[in-house]
């Protein structure tokens, strides 16, 4: 420790002390309360996803549904999609990947830690800038902005938008242009969504820079790359994808800005745009972005399945490298979403044979989770069913997805709900099935509980029965004809049937969810004690106590093998079956005294209010521009740009420890730690 | 900066780094990649749209080449000014390092006087303003977008001009943020290398 | 700062050297805009081209100092260039067959 100096440095606000209550989570940089607080805000924004999906469902229950108005349809499917993408799941992984990456590599924080809280300030400031819209959905805009023909486009006319839930952004999370332009979607839904977004892609670009030095400058002595656990490594994949794919979408979300609140017309054909460019820009982000969502529950099932079968992953270096591989083609493949758009034959054809070469790593995958499973002893947990569960359905949503390879079977899918059952199998059925495993995997680590078995399994199989349920019927139903984004069917269509199921599968999934939502709360308190191993683990994160204190690792762990934990446990016999060591148990006693006891002092980054500063800086040039015709919106975004910039000075002349002192502490064995 | 502060220099508790790359410059490395993607697009709208012109003036038919040729002549020899301060700061020759931080810095202001003439000619003269067609919304976008982080690079050089002048020197850990803003401010400058050529030479002949 | 220099660490004079280089390819390229009717439009495009990517190699490999840092940041730096330029080129080269088509 070379820390020099017995004055503190001077700052603007005194240094945050608070480790308890409202303040010490405002201004923690501990990667655990990050992760924590991204996980509640996820969930938060998955209930409101949730509720729109229902009202959906309702709307489309019957024939002829007249629940709600057409406005008030386009909203609601656009805003689930966009919550449930950007609000949802990508901020679940960020939660997992906040409380679980340091543990999983043997660090004590992330290499940047004010920057981590500043990703999530910022993502939190942007999904309530882009939900803030429904306070601001008056029909007549006050905003005219000059259309193709010169005239002024004086808002929305349409009465049926006059509902606060109209006011929502409609247009598809696509924004496709120039549908989502100034000409055809007058008002400022669309406004906030594309600057909602694009605060939303700052917050992600930060983690994915911090991550990605995290992973690769920070592992414990010994954890070699090819001695992570998948889960990281799916994460460094997801953290490239997100660094290489949100530069594109940025300034596309620029262009759809500048289109509707500066007149430009990028998009705009009428006056010279291309509205094709719009479909590159989009896709060449939006389908990264769909592995972004699935590679995080890939990593979570390939943490939860070796546990629970006993048995090391079956080809490890294979599912790392085919993990790699769908990043790296999932780059060369956002064609596929534009067959129906009049791109040339010879680029149909291109996209169409990249686009199922996809299946091969993702056929790799499956393999190496059914081998690990295969002569396994198998534990069906929670977890595990949750886990077994992803696998099975995410196998019929890859299936169903290679069929839109192929160009022709796609111009009769594309737009169908044969699509949207497509895809819900996989981001639900997989994405989301993916998170619950890891939920109730890993919620010993943040409570030292575990969550309540039968309630769990009960979760599980109402959530499985709902789930397909609901999404079957969309397969019948898209080759039936009926057209994604409808907002009404007639009864001749004979669509009633399936329709109907599909909506008592949607309230049974809300059942489910409610029961895991008992579960959790109960289970934080009531919980059966974890202690320091409860499912028999293989990973370093299972060898420091539950909860996690809060310097992760009393000392600095090294590492000897992949799967490090459980080759400290268990040594094989002569056929190769896994015995366990005679001293386990009482290593696993040593292991939770000594993690609970750390011999040295433990320094640790110091919490700070600048990341919460600088993050409030974002919506109000948000705010600003939107509203730049007014005097008021300039001064808005000269004040947001001041709080950030000086957000960012006081952050500089602050430094991440405040200096400190190591001598004169008790000597008991208490660990020391710097605030 | 106030006076009492004081300069703080902690030894992570020993951390090590896996590659032997320092956290933040391998952080900044990392950005800069991502960055190629995004001018990657912003050049891919304007070589789509250059010509796009619908009767009205786009950018091509007014460049004004040998005034745009001075300018990226200014900018390419403030990387080297740039890169004289960190190997003079490397040397803990603090004088020279400041002397030519502030040059870099001074050469990269006018630069960006450079755009704002540009950009005024245009408009005013030529009548050529983001709006015309998107032949000049993308060249605006392009041209716009480089100059904010030109912008942003003149104000890190600044401030830490005004570190080293306030406390006399640059610290260790200064000098490497003198590294990571050299770092950034090289990549502005290989962007308008490409910019110049693809955007300006080749458009215009 | 940096370790594990491959080579001679460039010096001063090195690096005037190298911009007296940049300067005379600046000054290259406004000439070859300018003669590029007496040496033929393909001509004076290709070197051109080529000229400002030497200039960029030289500033990127000298300047930003990547020929004397560890490989990995040279991996990342070129990748993202890679990925861009293909990426690009072929939302480009889509745009150009659909034209060329007639769409």
């Amino acid at each position: 420790m070379t820390a020099t100096a017995s004055r503190p440095a001077a700052t603007i606000f005194r240094r945050p002390a608070a480790t308890t209550g409202f303040w010490s989570w405002i201004t923690t940089v501990d990667h655990k309360k990050i992760g924590v607080m991204y996980g509640y805000t996820a969930f938060t924004f998955f209930l409101f996803g949730g509720i729109e999906a229902l009202l959906i469902r309702v709307q489309l229950a019957g024939p002829n549904g007249d629940f709600l108005t057409a406005a008030e349809y386009n909203a609601l499917f656009t805003t689930h999609a966009v919550t449930m993408v950007f609000l949802f799941v990508m901020p679940a992984a960020a939660a997992f990947m906040n409380y679980l990456l340091p543990l999983m590599i043997g660090a004590r924080d992330v290499a940047f830690p004010r920057m981590n809280a500043l990703s999530f300030w910022i993502f939190l400031m942007g999904g309530l800038f882009l939900y803030s819209v429904i306070f601001f959905s008056d029909p007549q805009a006050p905003l005219g902005i000059a259309d193709a023909t010169g005239t002024t486009v004086a808002g929305n006319l349409d009465p049926s938008y006059n509902t606060l839930l109209g006011g929502l952004p409609d247009g598809g999370w696509f924004l496709y242009q120039p549908n989502a332009g100034p000409s055809y979607s007058p008002g400022l839904a669309i406004d906030f969504a594309a600057l909602g977004l694009q605060i939303l892609g700052v917050a992600s670009l930060i983690s994915s820079v911090n991550f990605i030095v995290t992973i690769f400058n920070m592992r414990a002595q010994g954890m070699r790359l090819l001695r992570m656990p998948v889960f990281v490594w799916m994460m460094l994949v997801v953290a490239f994808l997100l660094l290489f794919s949100l530069p594109i979408i940025a300034i596309a979300l620029f262009m759809v800005t500048f289109d509707r609140s500066f007149g430009t017309s990028f998009f705009q054909a009428a006056s010279g745009g291309d509205p094709i460019l719009w479909q590159h820009l989009f896709w060449l982000f939006g389908h990264p972005e769909v592995y972004i969502l699935i590679l995080p529950a890939m990593g979570i099932v390939s943490e939860v399945i070796p546990v629970f079968s006993r048995k090391p992953l079956f080809g490890y270096a294979a599912i790392v490298f085919a993990g790699a591989g769908i990043g790296f083609l999932g780059f060369g493949v956002w064609a596929h979403h534009m067959f129906a758009s009049g791109i040339t034959p010879v680029a149909q054809a291109a996209f169409g044979l990249a686009t199922m070469t996809i299946a091969i790593p993702t056929g790799i995958k499956i393999f190496n989770w059914l081998g690990t499973m295969w002569g396994g002893k198998l534990r069906f947990t929670t977890p595990m069913l949750f886990a077994v569960g992803f696998v099975s359905q995410f196998v019929i949503g890859g299936l169903s997805g290679v069929t839109h390879a192929i160009v022709p079977s796609d111009w009769q899918q594309t737009d169908t709900y044969w699509i949207v059952g497509h895809f819900h199998y996989v981001l639900f059925g997989g994405a989301i099935f993916g998170i619950f495993a890891g939920l109730y995997y890993w919620f010993p680590k943040i409570t030292g509980r575990v969550m309540n078995e039968t309630l769990g399994k009960l979760h599980f199989w109402i959530q499985f029965i709902g789930f397909n349920l609901t999404f079957a019927p969309m397969h019948w139903l898209g080759l039936q004809g009926m057209v994604r984004r409808t907002w009404r069917y007639a009864p001749e269509m004979n669509m009633g049937p399936w329709n109907l199921a599909a909506t008592v599968g949607a309230f049974i999934i809300a059942l489910a969810v409610l029961i895991f939502m008992v579960n959790w709360i109960w289970s934080r308190r009531k919980g059966q004690p974890s202690g320091l191993d409860p499912w028999d683990a293989r990973t370093i994160e299972w060898t420091i106590p539950n909860p996690t204190p809060e310097y992760n690792f009393a000392s600095n762990p090294v590492v000897h093998s992949l799967d490090d934990f459980w080759h400290l446990k268990y040594s094989e016999d002569d056929e190769g079956r896994p015995v366990r060591r005679p001293d386990a148990d009482d290593l696993v006693v040593r292991l939770d005294h000594e993690g609970r006891n750390p011999t040295e002092p433990i320094h640790l980054p110091n919490p700070s209010y600048f990341p919460f500063i600088m993050s409030l800086g974002l919506p109000m040039i948000g705010y600003g521009v939107i509203w730049h015709t007014a005097l008021w919106g300039k001064i808005l975004i000269g004040l947001g740009a001041l709080t950030t910039i000086g957000g960012l000075l006081g952050w500089g002349m602050e430094p991440l420890e405040e200096p400190h002192d190591d001598h004169g502490h008790d000597g008991h064995g208490e660990p020391a730690i710097a605030h | 900066m106030s006076d009492s502060t004081i300069e703080v220099e902690v030894d992570h508790h020993g951390e090590h780094e896996s590659t032997g790359i320092e956290h933040r410059k391998l952080g900044m490395w990392v950005f800069l990649s991502s960055e190629f993607l995004f001018f990657g697009a912003l050049i891919s709208n304007y070589l789509l749209y250059g010509g796009r012109d619908f009767d009205s003036v786009v950018p091509r038919d007014i460049y004004d080449i040998p005034f745009t040729s001075f300018s990226s002549f200014v900018l390419l020899m403030s990387s080297l000014t740039m890169v004289l301060s960190h190997d003079a700061l490397a040397r803990d020759d603090q004088h020279q390092a400041r002397t030519w931080l502030f040059a870099t810095a001074a050469l990269g202001t006018v630069f960006l006087g450079g755009q704002v003439f540009e950009f005024t000619e245009f408009i005013e003269v030529y009548g050529m303003t983001l709006t015309t067609n998107p032949a000049s919304s993308s060249f605006y976008l392009l041209t716009g977008f480089h100059g904010v982080h030109v912008a942003i690079g003149v104000l890190m050089l600044f401030s830490l001009f005004g570190i080293s002048l306030r406390r006399g020197r640059l610290s260790e850990r200064q000098g490497l943020n003198l590294e990571l803003v050299g770092l950034y401010w090289h990549f502005v400058d290989i962007i308008w290398i490409v910019i110049f050529t693809l955007v300006y030479l080749l458009s215009a002949s | 700062m940096s370790e594990a220099h491959s080579g001679a660490h460039p010096t001063p004079r090195m690096y005037v050297k190298l911009a007296l280089v940049l300067a005379l390819f600046t000054a290259i390229e406004i000439a070859l805009f300018y003669l590029e009717d007496t040496i033929g439009r393909g001509l004076a495009r290709f070197t051109l081209i080529g000229l400002s990517f030497l200039k960029f190699i030289a500033v990127i490999g000298w300047y930003m100092h990547l020929r004397y840092e560890k490989s990995t940041l040279s991996k990342f730096f070129t990748g993202g260039f890679i990925l861009a330029a293909a990426l690009y080129g072929v939302v480009l080269g889509s745009f150009a067959l659909t034209l060329a088509a007639g769409g």
